[in-house]
C-alpha cells in the first residue's frame, strides 16, 4: 500500500489563492479610486440594516448596516485598511510572539547571563525614567556600569562567572503572556489607551501588544524540543556562541509551526479589531474596517447580509493563506 | 524534580502577586473613579431637588465616598505628587497598597465596592457555573480536536476532508458572538427550532433529576458555542505538525517497518505534535474558566467572564483585582502544569528551573 | 448531529415538566431585566434595576402614579401643605395614613421619617446619592399632638420642592434603633457635622447595625411597608418577589392607584442581551420587554407570529438625545458659530433612522407636551445654507486649501467630536454630522470612548461636541444642573453660564406663578436657541413589548417604562381551556 500522507497536490489551489490575495491587494489600493455609489464613512439614513438590492443603479449592492453604512463600500474600504493594518500587525505580532517564545524557551530562566553593567545601566535608566531624587546616584550607577563593562571585557573569563547574573527569561515571557491573559479585556485597554487618542502606529502597537501571545506559546513549546536535537547538541558542542546557536539553528526549526498557524491569527486579529470597535478603541465608526463591519452586527443580529460580506471575504483570505503557507511549507520540506 | 517544581510553584505564586500589584495600582489611575460610576451622573434633569450641584458641592459628596471605600489614603508607599515638579512623597504603611497585602495575608481579598459583599464569595458564587461548563468544554474540544486533526491529517485529498477543514476555517473567521448568537437563533428560536432553553431558571417544582436535566439542556447551546469557538484554533495547528511529524526521518523508518499511516499517525507523530501544543492546552481550561463574557452574556449565566466584565466597566477594583489574581494563579498553574507534562511525555525536554 | 439528539432528549426531559399552563391570577409575571440591581439597599438608589425593587419593598410618602405621570400620595395621606418662611424656606406640612403599618402591625409615623432622613446623613453608608438628592430637607418638626403628622422644612424656594420632597423609601426606626439614640441629634446637626469629626456614639452605633443588617444582599432584615417581599435572589440570573399575605394597604376602601398591588409573584429575569431578550419574549421565558431597542421592536412587530401573541406600546420619555458645545473652546466661543454648527444636524431624519420615527421633535429642552413648551420658537432642521451664512457672519472665511479661518485664531476650524460608544445613535448621529459637516469644509473627528472616559473627557472639557442623552423627568423644572456656571466641573459641562442667564436659570426653579413661569421658561427655551450651549434633538420614545394575555399594562414615559404592580393575568379563566 502506497502511503501517501502528504503529496504534492496539483497546483491549481495555489494560484486560486494568490490570485485572490492580488485581487485583495488591488481593491485595497485602489479602493480610494473605484467609483462607488457611497463613501464608507457615510450613514444612508433612508436605508438603515436594509437587506442588499440589485434593482436600482445606485443601490446598495450588499445592503447597509445598523448604522446605515453601504456594506460594499465598506468592504472596499476594509481590505486597504486589512492591508495597512491588519497584516502588518499580524506580521509584526507573529514576529515578536516567535522572538520572544523562541528565546523564552532556548534559554529558559538560568540559559541567558547578562553582564552585571547592563543590571547598572538599566537601574541608571529607570532612576531617571521615574525621576527618582538624589540625582547623582544615576551617574554613579552609570559609572559602575562603565567600569563593570571595561573590566568584564578585559578579564572575559572572570566576567562569565562573576559579573553576570542570569535574566529569568522564560518566567519574564510566560508571565506578561499571563498579565496580558489575565486582567480583564476593558481594564488592559483602558490602561493602554488613557491619555489621548491613539495614532495609527499606537494603535498597531495595541494590536501587536493583545496579538503576540499566542505565537510566543506555540513557538516556546516547539522550542524545547528542538533545542536538545543532536543537531543543537552538536552545534553547542563544536564552541558556537549561544545566540548564534538560537538564531542559525534552533529558531527556523522553532518557528516551523508558525506558519500554518499566522495565517489563523488574522482571524483572530479581526475579531480583536471587531471588539474594539465595539468599544470604540482605535476607530470610530467613520473608520471602516471588516472587524468594525462584523462589530457593527451586534446592534443588530439578524442583518445577515452585514456578516456575509467581510465573512465571506475573511473566509476567502484566510484559505488563501493557508493554501499559500502550505505551499511554502513543501517548499521548505523537500 | 521536586525541587524543581517548588521552585517553579514558588515562581508562579511571586508572578500572580506581582500581576495582582501591577493591576492594583493601574486601575487605580484609571480615567473614571469608582466614585463616578456609583454617584447619579451629574447633568441630569431628572434631580430637580438637588438645586445648583456645584463642583464644590460634588467634590464633598466624592470625598465622603472616597472616605468609605477607603480611596482617600494615598496609593502606594511613595506617590509622586502631580504638578510639574513632580516630587516622590513618602506615605510609610497609611496606604492603599499596604491594607491590601495586608488584608490579603489574612484571607480576606476585600469587598466589592457595589454591595459590600466578600469578593471572594463573589468568585465562588461565579466559579460554580464556570468551572463545570469551562471543564466540560475544554475536554470536549480537546477530545474532539484529537480525533479531528487526526482525521485531517491523514490523506490531504477527499472531499470531505477539505469539505471539513473549509468549515474549521469558516468557524475560526466567525467572531464567537456571531456564532453564539447564530446558534441561538437556530436553537432557541420559536419560529426555527426551539428545542434548547437559553434563559431562566429551571421550574420551580422540579424534582433534583429534573433540575439537572433542565440545567444540562440550558447547559447545551453554551457549551456548542464555547466548543466550536476553541476547535479551529486547536485543530488546524495540529493538522500541520502533525503533517510535518510524518515527513520526519522516524516516521519514514517506521512506515519502512510497515505501519499504517494512522499507526504512524498515533504512535509517532502525535506525541511529538502535541508537544508545542501543551502549553496552550494547558491554558485552555483557565482560559475558559475566566469567563468568555460574550457568550455568558447571549445564555444569561452567571458566570466569572460576566462579574469581572462588569466589575471593569464599574470600577470595582477590589473585585477586579481579586478575579485578576484568581486567574492569573490558574493559568501560571496551568503553564507549571505544561512543563511537568513535557517531562513527563519526554525526559529530554525539562525546562530550566 | 450528536448534539441535536443530546438537545432534545433534554428538552423532553424539561418540557415533560413545564407543559405551557394556563395563566392563573398567582402565576408569576417575568420581567426583562437588563441588569442585576447588585445592591438592594434603600439608602444606595445606585441603578434603576435596584430603584425599582426598592419601589416593591418600601413606600415612599409620594409616589411616581405611572397611569398620569405625576407624583400621588402613597404614605402620606395627601399632597403636603406648602407655607413659605422668611425668603429661603419652604415649610411642607404631611399627614400620614392612619392604617399605614410595618408587617409587624406598629404604625408608620413621624419619627420613621426622621430617621430615614438622618440615615441618609450618617457617614459611613451607601447614601451618597440620597444626600445629594434629600440634602434640602433640613428638619422634621413633629406635631408633640399627633404622632403621624410632621412639617419638612426645606432650604429651597423651587416651586417643586412639594412633590419631589417625599419620593425616599420611609425606613423602620424600630428595627434599627430601638432606642431612639437618633431622636436627639438634630437632621442640620448631622448633615453639618464636619467629614474629618468622628461621629457621634449614637450614629456609629446605627451605623453599625445597619452595616451588620448587609441590606445590600439581605433586605429581608430590614423589612419595609411595601407590598412585597424578596422571596430568592440569584445573582444576575433572577429575582423573585412575592407579594405579602397581609399588607395593610389592602384595608383600604378605595387604594389609589400607587398603593395597588396585584401581581402575587414578579419574577425579574436578568438578560442582559437584547437579542436574547426578544427570544426570550417569544419563547414566554419573559412576559414583558420594557425599553426595547428600535431595531429590535421593528423586527418583532414584523413577525406575523410574534404580532399574534405580543402587544406593543410605545410612549414618549423624557430622555433627550442632545449635543453639546464647548463654549470655551476659543473656535466655538461666537455663537454663531454654534448655530452654524448646529444647522448641520438633521434631527428629522435621524429620528426616522434610529427611533422609527416615534420620538418627539423639540425646541428645547421641554416636551411639547409640557405647558411651558415656547411653540413660536422653529424646530430644529438641518440647514446647511443658513450654516454657511451664519459661519461668514462669525467672520469664518474658507481659504484655498478649502479650511475656514477665522482673523485672529491659528488653526483652521475643525471639530472633534465624542459620545459614548456602544450606542448605535450617537454613531448614526456623529457619521450623519460629519458627512454634513464634510459638505461644508469643516473636518470632524469622532471620538468614541468608554463610558465613563467619555465623561470623565466632558468634565474635563476636553471636546468640542458631545452626543449625550440628557434624562430628563416632568416633576420639575430645574436646568441649572446642567447650564448654571456654578455647575461648571460637575453637571455643566459647556462652560456656558453668564450673570443674566445664572438669575434666570434661578428664577425659573423658584417661581411659584405658572403666569410667570410660563413666560420665564419660554423666555428660556429662547435663550438655549440662540445661544445654542446645547441643541436638544429630540425626545426618545420608550417602546414596550409584553404578552398578549397582560392585562393592566400601563405604558409611561418615565422609568420602568410601565407601572409594575398594576399588571395582571385575566381574572377569572373560562373552565374550558383546562383540558
Amino acid at each position: 500500500m502506497k502511503v501517501a500522507l502528504f503529496s504534492s497536490r496539483p497546483q491549481f489551489g495555489y494560484w486560486l489563492a494568490l490570485a485572490w490575495l492580488a485581487l485583495l491587494a488591488g481593491a485595497g489600493l485602489l479602493a480610494p479610486l473605484l467609483p462607488l455609489p457611497y463613501a464608507a464613512a457615510n450613514a444612508d439614513l433612508q436605508h438603515i440594516a436594509t437587506p442588499p438590492e440589485w434593482s436600482a443603479p445606485s443601490a446598495h449592492y450588499l445592503g447597509t448596516d445598523s448604522l446605515g453604512r453601504d456594506v460594499l463600500a465598506g468592504l472596499l474600504a476594509g481590505a486597504r485598511r486589512l492591508l495597512v493594518l491588519s497584516l502588518p500587525a499580524v506580521v509584526l505580532a507573529t514576529v515578536a510572539g516567535a522572538l520572544a517564545g523562541a528565546a523564552a524557551g532556548f534559554w529558559g530562566n538560568r540559559g541567558l547571563r547578562l553582564p552585571v553593567a547592563v543590571a547598572a545601566a538599566a537601574l541608571a535608566a529607570l532612576w531617571w525614567g521615574l525621576e527618582l531624587p538624589l540625582s547623582s546616584m544615576p551617574y554613579w550607577l552609570l559609572g559602575i556600569a562603565i567600569i563593570l563593562s571595561l573590566v568584564s571585557w578585559r578579564l572575559y573569563r572572570l566576567a562569565a562567572r562573576w559579573l553576570s547574573f542570569a535574566l529569568p527569561l522564560d518566567s519574564l515571557v510566560l508571565g506578561i503572556v499571563t498579565l496580558l491573559g489575565a486582567v480583564p479585556r476593558l481594564i488592559l485597554l483602558l490602561v493602554l489607551v488613557a491619555g489621548p487618542t491613539p495614532t495609527q502606529a499606537q494603535f498597531l502597537g495595541v494590536l501587536i501588544l493583545l496579538a503576540w501571545p499566542d505565537a510566543a506559546r506555540l513557538v516556546r513549546g516547539q522550542m524545547l524540543r528542538v533545542r536538545v536535537q543532536p543537531f543543537v547538541e552538536a552545534a553547542r558542542a563544536s564552541g558556537l556562541h549561544a545566540g548564534r546557536i538560537w538564531w542559525r539553528h534552533a529558531l527556523p526549526h522553532a518557528c516551523r509551526p508558525l506558519l500554518a498557524f499566522a495565517p489563523l491569527s488574522l482571524a483572530s486579529l479581526i475579531a480583536l479589531e471587531s471588539a474594539l470597535a465595539f468599544l470604540g478603541i482605535g476607530q470610530g465608526p467613520d473608520i471602516v474596517s471588516w472587524g468594525s463591519i462584523l462589530a457593527s452586527m451586534r446592534q443588530d443580529p439578524t442583518t445577515w447580509w452585514v456578516a456575509a460580506g467581510p465573512g465571506v471575504a475573511l473566509l476567502a483570505t484566510l484559505l488563501a493563506l493557508q493554501a499559500v503557507a502550505k505551499a511554502r511549507q513543501l517548499e521548505v520540506n523537500n | 524534580m521536586l525541587r524543581w517544581l517548588i521552585a517553579r510553584l514558588g515562581r508562579a505564586a511571586a508572578a500572580a502577586w506581582l500581576i495582582a500589584s501591577l493591576v492594583f495600582i493601574a486601575s487605580r489611575l484609571l480615567p473614571g473613579s469608582p466614585e463616578q460610576q456609583a454617584l447619579a451622573e451629574a447633568g441630569d434633569l431628572s434631580r430637580p431637588a438637588a438645586g445648583v450641584l456645584s463642583a464644590a458641592n460634588q467634590a464633598q459628596n466624592r470625598l465622603a465616598l472616597r472616605r468609605r471605600l477607603g480611596l482617600e489614603l494615598p496609593l502606594f508607599y511613595v506617590t509622586r505628587s502631580p504638578g510639574p515638579p513632580g516630587r516622590w512623597q513618602w506615605h510609610g504603611t497609611a496606604n492603599q497598597y499596604h491594607a491590601w497585602v495586608v488584608a490579603l495575608l489574612h484571607g480576606d481579598w476585600g469587598h466589592s465596592y457595589r454591595d459590600g459583599q466578600p469578593v471572594l464569595a463573589l468568585l465562588r458564587q461565579a466559579l460554580v457555573y464556570s468551572l463545570p461548563l469551562a471543564g466540560a468544554a475544554a475536554g470536549l474540544a480537546v477530545g474532539l480536536a484529537l480525533a479531528l486533526a487526526l482525521y485531517l491529517a491523514q490523506e490531504p485529498g477527499g472531499l470531505l476532508r477539505q469539505v471539513v477543514f473549509t468549515l474549521l476555517s469558516a468557524l475560526q473567521v466567525m467572531p464567537l458572538f456571531l456564532l453564539a448568537l447564530g446558534l441561538l437563533l437556530l436553537l432557541a428560536n420559536p419560529d426555527f427550532i426551539n428545542i434548547l432553553p437559553a434563559a431562566g431558571q429551571g421550574p420551580a417544582d422540579a424534582t433534583r433529576w429534573q433540575l439537572a436535566g433542565y440545567w444540562a439542556a440550558r447547559a447545551a447551546l453554551p457549551l456548542l458555542s464555547l466548543v466550536l469557538a476553541v476547535l479551529p484554533e486547536l485543530t488546524l495547528p495540529l493538522v500541520a505538525l502533525l503533517r510535518y511529524e510524518t515527513r520526519a526521518g522516524y516516521a519514514t523508518t517506521a512506515r519502512a517497518k510497515g505501519l499504517t499511516a494512522m499507526q504512524i499517525l498515533r504512535r509517532h507523530a502525535l506525541p511529538n505534535a502535541v508537544l508545542p501544543l501543551l502549553t496552550t492546552l494547558a491554558d485552555l481550561l483557565p482560559t475558559l474558566a475566566a469567563g468568555v463574557v460574550v457568550v455568558e452574556v447571549l445564555f444569561a449565566l452567571p458566570g466569572n467572564g460576566r462579574l469581572l466584565a462588569e466589575a471593569a466597566a464599574a470600577h470595582d477594583y477590589p473585585l477586579v483585582v481579586g478575579g485578576v489574581l484568581l486567574t492569573a494563579g490558574a493559568r501560571l498553574l496551568g503553564l507549571v502544569l505544561a512543563d511537568v507534562l513535557y517531562f513527563l511525555l519526554d525526559p529530554r525536554l525539562r525546562p530550566a528551573a | 448531529m450528536r448534539y441535536y439528539w443530546l438537545g432534545s432528549l433534554f428538552a423532553l426531559l424539561v418540557s415533560a415538566c413545564s407543559t405551557p399552563a394556563a395563566k392563573q391570577a398567582s402565576t408569576p409575571i417575568h420581567i426583562r431585566w437588563a441588569r442585576d440591581p447588585e445592591t438592594l439597599d434603600p439608602l444606595a438608589l445606585s441603578n434603576p434595576s435596584a430603584i425599582d425593587a426598592i419601589n416593591l419593598l418600601h413606600l415612599a410618602l409620594l409616589q411616581v402614579d405611572f397611569q398620569h405621570n405625576k407624583y400621588a400620595p402613597a404614605l402620606a395621606q395627601d399632597f403636603p401643605g406648602v407655607r413659605y418662611e422668611g425668603d429661603s424656606l419652604t415649610l411642607l406640612d404631611y399627614q400620614l395614613r392612619e392604617a399605614a403599618t410595618w408587617d409587624n402591625g406598629e404604625p408608620v409615623l413621624a419619627t420613621d421619617v426622621d430617621f430615614t432622613l438622618k440615615l441618609m446623613h450618617c457617614p459611613g453608608l451607601p447614601n451618597e446619592n440620597s444626600r445629594a438628592q434629600y440634602g434640602f430637607i433640613r428638619q422634621v418638626r413633629i406635631d408633640p399632638a399627633n404622632p403621624r403628622r410632621f412639617t419638612l422644612v426645606c432650604r429651597s424656594r423651587s416651586a417643586e420642592t412639594a412633590s419631589i420632597s417625599g419620593d425616599f423609601p420611609v425606613l423602620p426606626e424600630a428595627a434599627l434603633d430601638p432606642a431612639h439614640t437618633l431622636r436627639s441629634l438634630l437632621l442640620a446637626t448631622l448633615q453639618d457635622w464636619p467629614l474629618s469629626r468622628s461621629p457621634a456614639p449614637a450614629v456609629a452605633a446605627v451605623v453599625r447595625r445597619y452595616q451588620q443588617a448587609n441590606l445590600a444582599r439581605q433586605p429581608h432584615n430590614l423589612p419595609g411597608c411595601g407590598p412585597y417581599r424578596l422571596a430568592s435572589w440569584q445573582t444576575n440570573q433572577e429575582l423573585h418577589f412575592q407579594r405579602k399575605a397581609h399588607w395593610w394597604a389592602d384595608k383600604l376602601p378605595a387604594a389609589p392607584i400607587v398603593l395597588q398591588a396585584r401581581p402575587q409573584e414578579l419574577v425579574f429575569s436578568v438578560l442582559p442581551d437584547d437579542a436574547a431578550a426578544a427570544l426570550a419574549l417569544r419563547r414566554h421565558d419573559i412576559d414583558v420587554y420594557p425599553q426595547v431597542p428600535a431595531r429590535i421592536f421593528q423586527q418583532l412587530q414584523a413577525s406575523q407570529a410574534a404580532r399574534q401573541e405580543l402587544v406593543f406600546y410605545t410612549h414618549s420619555s423624557y430622555d433627550i438625545l442632545t449635543v453639546g458645545f464647548n463654549t470655551r473652546r476659543a473656535a466655538l466661543r461666537d455663537r454663531r458659530t454654534r448655530q452654524a454648527l448646529s444647522r448641520l444636524f438633521d434631527p428629522v431624519r435621524l429620528l426616522a433612522a434610529t427611533q422609527l420615527g416615534q420620538g418627539t421633535r423639540t425646541v428645547g429642552l421641554l416636551p411639547p407636551s409640557s405647558s411651558f413648551y415656547n411653540d413660536s420658537l422653529p424646530l430644529p432642521a438641518y440647514a446647511p445654507a443658513e450654516a454657511l451664512a451664519l459661519l461668514q457672519q462669525a467672520g469664518w472665511q474658507r481659504g484655498a486649501d478649502g479650511h475656514w479661518r477665522q482673523p485672529g485664531l491659528a488653526t483652521p476650524l475643525a471639530v472633534v467630536l465624542r459620545y459614548r460608544a456602544e450606542e448605535a445613535t450617537f454613531a448614526t448621529t456623529g457619521l450623519q454630522f460629519k458627512s454634513a459637516a464634510a459638505q461644508l469644509g469643516i473636518p470632524v473627528t469622532l471620538l468614541p470612548a468608554e463610558g465613563s472616559v467619555t465623561t470623565a473627557a466632558l468634565q474635563a472639557g476636553d471636546f468640542d461636541l458631545y452626543i449625550r442623552l440628557i434624562k430628563g423627568s416632568p416633576f420639575g423644572l430645574n436646568f441649572a444642573t446642567i447650564l448654571h456656571s456654578e455647575a461648571i466641573g460637575s453637571g455643566n459641562f459647556t462652560g456656558f453660564g453668564r450673570p443674566d442667564t445664572d438669575r434666570l436659570l434661578v428664577a425659573i426653579s423658584t417661581e411659584g406663578n405658572l403666569a410667570r413661569k410660563r413666560q420665564l421658561l419660554r423666555r428660556f427655551q429662547a435663550i438655549i436657541q440662540e445661544e445654542m450651549p446645547v441643541l436638544p434633538l429630540f425626545f426618545l420614545p420608550y417602546r414596550l413589548a409584553a404578552t398578549r394575555q397582560l392585562q393592566h399594562i400601563v405604558p409611561s414615559g418615565l422609568k420602568p417604562g410601565y407601572a409594575m404592580t398594576a399588571l395582571a393575568w385575566p381574572a377569572a379563566v373560562p373552565p374550558a381551556s383546562h383540558p
